[in-house]
């Protein structure tokens, strides 16, 4: 009876929920509709800080975000010749003895809140990297157990210095307008441009937050006070902001964190996932992009950046190249990829102090034997067939790199090249070789038939394994007997004189030459091998003095330095990492240099194609 | 729907009467649990030391925290590694920093990043959560599935079905993660969203889908020839109608389920709930779960008001309501055994309520396929969510969806052949006791005698495994996080590997650890109250 009822009960209601059907469902809603257009940039790991001028900050991760939304005074284009933005101020030199520059930022450039941006953000660029402000030095600071600096409140520390700045002793003079100012360097420096630039965080923003001066022209005022008056207990203040305050690995609530002065700005940021940079809409001094949102989308895995790349979810990938990478992308539908070198390569360095076969001192001082074995031992590295077997599958045009100190592409690399003398080493030669050696014998007879070189190298590297494998078997008939000395912690190794050769790779920042010089100069930070030469020290002194690197007579300089170092047997460079950038046929203009940004550098350039 | 069989337990004629013990016997069985757990604890707190001990010193003596500085061209190199030295205390011995690291532990401190600044706990609380949701829904699927199919199989032992399970759980077993990922990527998310283009499917397909359709159905069902060719026409001809709609319609564009589809599922639930828990003889019961699912169907109209401004918070609400409501239309049924009537017409309630929000999922289908950021292409391979999409509660849980469901069949397909291989034994193990022959000679149907008597018993070693899998789940999925660039704790510690992070290593290994050691506790607590023959003895 009962469920009869309760039967009779339903199918009534649902009869008339059928019935009520034919009347209207509320709408469903649709997506938030946007007709902009954007780009998805497949990139392997998140920003983490807008202050990328500290130790810690000082990342690609940050360096390629702040690139479109906090450009700087100049850039690399397509040809690594130094460009200038000059939409947004300039750099300039105005007295060479003592070098004198004035920095102008120009009229109707703002923040992205409004402010100007003026001197009191170039006082900050100045101060905070200037290590004459900081009252302690970061290797004396007290740390608590955990490693982190305690610094004391009424202590100054700024995290990451510059050794241009530093040369900027006195406090610079600032216009009467306040968008100039003019430092005097006390000693001059080719690369002194590299050190200056628009700071990625704004002064009044470090101000407000450090010293609670919500006015932008009272704040900057107080910021300049600050380092004008070397006032302790502000400064210690500002430091404290600008080496932490602007660290953020999700979208930030504070919007003075995030300030722009580029054609983009922040919007959203999950961590770890993506990032998406839309329209400064205040921007309006230099190229407007085409594209009105740049997306970075953050993935490790390079076959997972292409696999998204295939299905859409991203438009412009550049994965760590290899054979697989390549193979996949070509057999992709409506995706383009190029094969080109990046900003490191790979060289092979020799010992001159351990007493092994590189070392006059084997040869009872006989400096001239040792440098005929070192030169037959360089001379035996097969370097073409290096680039054959391993470098051409995953780049066309792969090439021998064949200077020390320019970049392959960059402006004077073919004048290096065809000055310093590196055609007698070629590809590898291995009859010229022996011959070297047979004279080196002859200088000195008591030389072992077989000349044991032990050879360092990263043993994991599986490139760098096979390279070995090259050098070791071209090396065999010459008359050396190369010892594997494959080591994981070979970075630890390098000048402990363990070893007699030893091969990695160096990254190139930017095109200065002076970058260089810790590398070859005598007692050089980077001089692994114990390399000395009285002229390669002179001729360095001289390109410091020099205010520009790029004059016929300082790359003369360095055209010496190279044949120097050829013809001593310092080492031998091999070649140019390769690497590839990948993108989706509806983006067009995509381009790509060796040095930072690499793939980003034309962002403006960008179009989407239909 | 395996759990919800597991919690009956009032009429199990099997369990013993846990009324007989008094009030002194329990007191004095207490005082020795409590030592064995004291001493759990402690032997637990060694073991965690020792374990985090070999670790720091394993990852102290591998990496290098300077070799990015050592190449470096930078003028002030040195005061740049006198700084990271200062920093990670470098220049003391690894065991010196280990104890510097277990005090600040101690103490609360987990340390910071040194690469990005960022504080070890604030890393963790942002992995922990996208791992949970990655893994945790996974994991019961892998378990649901995993102890569905063994039982399947152990009660058709030595059948075609069987040695089909057996083979594909091998096969499953062996599978290497990424690889089985990357394929997914390549059918489940490119292919598909390239048939979502041009959405027919071609006849060789269906006729061999439907096909293989009929054999496994027949297959599952088994019985005397005539029931096995039934259930294989049933089979082969229902997949090949539902395919040939799906290629003909537009259905795959605009999916729905409409009135129709909820109230066919919906019955069909009820129809499969009764004949588990009650038997289809109990009309009562099966009558209740009927007018649940009908009572489901009728609010179809006036739920989709209510679904505009849909949350969790909502939907968690209506879920209780859906249970409450389905325990009311059991009550009313009435009868001398209220109690099964009232649990099918929850569940069935339940079922048929989630029905409805697949439909009201499904409704937004094509709005967000047309999003220029989705462009169509909706199935994806990386993230957890579509970058600057922006939409209601609908079609974020459709994106997030569309985001988790590769990486959760990645981790399914290799998690859920273990736990076929465990309940296929255990079962059979239980199948052939002595407690259950009596069972089956007293006259107890094979329903009774197999989810009652049987079933429960064979849960018992699976208790044992699921307590360690949970807290391994904390670790994350290494390879299909990174796979899929899921960012949770897998991703951490591949991250933290890379950039030699100490803290954050010690930090992630502290957690899952700790888990461990707190999960096979657990397990030892729970064997002894499942399995009355084991005691905890101090």
């Amino acid at each position: 009876m009962k469920i009869r009822r309760i039967a009779a009960a339903v199918a009534a209601a649902t009869a008339g929920a059928i019935v009520l059907s034919a009347c209207s469902t509320p709408d469903v809603a649709g997506v938030a509709g946007s007709e902009t257009q954007s780009v998805t940039v497949g990139w392997n790991q998140p920003m983490f800080s807008q202050n990328n001028l500290t130790a810690s900050g000082n990342a690609t991760a940050n360096a390629n975000i702040l690139y479109l939304t906090n450009p700087n005074f100049y850039y690399y284009d397509g040809d690594l010749n130094l460009q200038f933005n000059d939409g947004l101020g300039s750099i300039k030199a105005v007295s060479q003895d003592p070098l004198t520059v004035e920095v102008t930022v120009n009229e109707g450039v703002v923040w992205s809140d409004g402010t100007p941006v003026d001197a009191a953000d170039i006082i900050l660029w100045w101060g905070a990297q200037n290590p004459k402000f900081n009252t302690v030095a970061g290797g004396d600071l007290e740390r608590d157990a955990d490693g982190n600096e305690v610094v004391p409140t009424d202590a100054v520390w700024f995290s990451g210095t510059s050794p241009i700045m530093e040369l900027v002793s006195q406090f610079p003079e600032i216009s009467e307008d306040g968008r100039t100012v003019t430092m005097v360097f006390d000693e001059t420096r080719p690369d002194w441009m590299m050190g200056l630039g628009m700071p990625p965080v704004a002064a009044h923003a470090v101000a407000d937050i450090a010293l609670g001066k919500p006015d932008a022209a009272e704040a900057k005022d107080a910021l300049i006070a600050a380092f004008h008056d070397n006032d302790k207990a502000t400064l210690a203040k500002i430091a404290g902001v600008w080496n932490t305050g602007f660290n953020f690995t999700s979208m930030p609530d504070d919007p003075r964190l995030f300030l722009s002065t580029g054609p983009y700005i922040l919007n959203e940021f999950v961590e770890n996932q993506h990032l998406t940079l839309v329209r400064n809409e205040k921007f309006s001094w230099g190229p407007i992009p085409a594209i009105d949102e740049v997306t970075f989308r953050f993935t490790e895995d390079p076959m997972a950046s292409i696999t998204a790349l295939q299905n859409g979810e991203v438009d412009l990938i550049a994965p760590q190249s290899s054979v697989d990478v390549l193979q996949n992308l070509a057999n992709i539908n409506g995706v383009t990829y190029v094969t080109d070198i990046e900003g490191t390569w790979e060289h092979v360095d020799l010992t001159f102090n351990n007493g092994g076969p590189f070392d006059p001192a084997t040869y009872g001082g006989n400096a001239e034997a040792a440098r005929l074995v070192r030169q037959a031992f360089l001379m035996s590295i097969p370097r073409q067939q290096i680039i054959d077997t391993l470098i051409h599958p995953l780049q066309s045009d792969a090439a021998i790199r064949n200077s020390f100190l320019f970049v392959p592409g960059a402006p004077g690399y073919d004048e290096a090249v065809a000055a310093n003398g590196s055609d007698i080493f070629g590809g590898g030669d291995a009859d010229k070789a022996k011959e070297l050696l047979g004279q080196a014998r002859a200088l000195y007879p008591a030389m072992p038939q077989t000349i044991d070189v032990r050879f360092l190298y990263g043993a994991s590297n599986v490139r760098r394994a096979n390279m070995f494998q090259l050098i070791q078997a071209a090396a065999a008939p010459v008359g050396f007997n190369v010892i594997d000395n494959g080591d994981d912690m070979w970075g630890q190794r390098l000048g402990d004189g363990t070893y007699d050769a030893t091969m990695f790779g160096w990254q190139s920042t930017n095109t200065f030459l002076l970058n260089a010089e810790s590398n070859y100069v005598t007692d050089g930070q980077n001089n692994f091998g114990g390399f000395s030469n009285a002229e390669v020290d002179a001729l360095w002194a001289k390109i410091a003095e020099s205010a520009d690197d790029t004059t016929a007579e300082v790359r003369g300089f360095a055209h010496e330095i190279e044949s120097t170092l050829l013809h001593e047997g310092f080492g031998l460079p091999i070649f140019q990492f390769p690497g590839v950038v990948a993108h989706s046929d509806r983006l067009q203009n995509v381009s790509s240099i060796a040095l930072s940004p690499t793939i980003l550098w034309n962002f403006w350039e960008w179009t989407i194609a239909g | 729907m395996a759990t919800t069989v597991l919690t009956e337990i009032e009429d199990a004629p099997a369990a013993p009467d846990e009324t007989v013990p008094t009030r002194r016997s329990r007191a004095a069985r207490s005082a020795p649990m409590l030592t064995f757990l004291a001493r759990r604890i402690l032997s637990s707190l060694f073991v965690l030391l020792g374990a985090t001990f070999i670790v720091f010193m394993l990852f102290s003596y591998s990496v290098d925290p300077l070799e990015d500085l050592r190449f470096s061209t930078a003028p002030n190199v040195q005061q740049l590694i006198a700084e990271r030295v200062a920093a990670l205390n470098l220049d003391v011995p690894p065991v010196v920093r280990y104890f510097q690291w277990l005090g600040n532990v101690v103490t609360g401190d987990l340390g910071t990043s040194w690469r990005t600044g960022q504080s070890v706990s604030s890393i963790l609380g942002a992995a922990i959560p996208n791992t949970v949701t990655l893994v945790s829904g996974a994991l019961v699927l892998a378990i649901g599935l995993g102890v569905l199919v063994g039982i399947v199989a152990a009660l058709r032992q030595y059948t075609r079905f069987d040695y089909a399970v057996t083979f594909l759980s091998f096969v499953l077993f062996s599978l290497p993660s990424f690889w089985v990922a990357v394929l997914l990527k390549l059918w489940g998310a490119i292919g598909f969203n390239d048939f979502l283009r041009d959405p027919t499917i071609a006849w060789y397909w269906i006729v061999g889908l439907s096909v293989l359709s009929g054999g496994l159905w027949s297959a599952i069902i088994g019985g005397v020839r005539r029931t096995r060719w039934v259930s294989f026409a049933a089979a082969t001809v229902a997949t090949g109608a539902i395919l040939a709609f799906v290629s003909e319609t537009d259905w795959i564009v605009q999916p729905s389920l409409g009135y129709v589809g909820i109230a066919v599922l919906g019955a069909g639930v009820a129809f499969a709930v009764v004949a588990l828990t009650a038997g289809l003889s109990n009309r009562r019961a099966l009558y209740a779960s009927l007018t649940a699912a009908a009572v489901g169907v009728a609010l179809k109209l006036p739920l989709q008001f209510l679904f505009v401004n849909a949350s969790w918070v909502m939907m968690l609400g209506l879920a209780v309501a859906a249970v409450a409501c389905g325990c009311l239309i059991g009550w009313l049924f009435g009868g001398d055994d209220r109690r099964v009537s009232m649990r099918a017409a929850a569940v069935t309630a339940l079922g048929t309520g989630l029905f409805l929000f697949v439909d009201r999922v499904m409704q937004v289908w094509y709005a967000y396929n047309r999003a220029s950021q989705i462009n169509f292409r909706p199935i994806s391979t990386i993230g957890s969510q579509t970058p600057g999409l922006r939409g209601d509660f609908w079609i974020t849980t459709l994106d997030q969806f569309t985001h988790i469901l590769l990486p959760t069949i990645t981790l399914v397909l290799i998690s859920f052949a273990g736990y076929t291989r465990y309940t296929r034994a255990s079962m059979l193990e239980v199948m052939n006791q002595d407690y259950i022959r009596t069972a089956r000679s007293k006259g107890l149907s094979e329903r009774v005698v197999t989810v009652r008597h049987a079933f429960r018993n064979a849960l018992i070693p699976l208790a044992t495994i699921v307590p360690l899998d949970v807290a391994a789940m904390f670790g994350g999925a290494i390879i299909t996080e990174r796979i899929f660039a899921w960012s949770g704790m897998g991703s951490v510690f591949i991250t933290a590997l890379q950039n030699m992070d100490a803290d954050v290593i010690m930090g992630h290994f502290l957690v899952v650890g700790s888990l461990l050691v707190v999960a096979s506790i657990l397990v030892d607590f729970i064997y002894a109250a499942l399995d009355p023959r084991i005691r905890v003895n101090a």
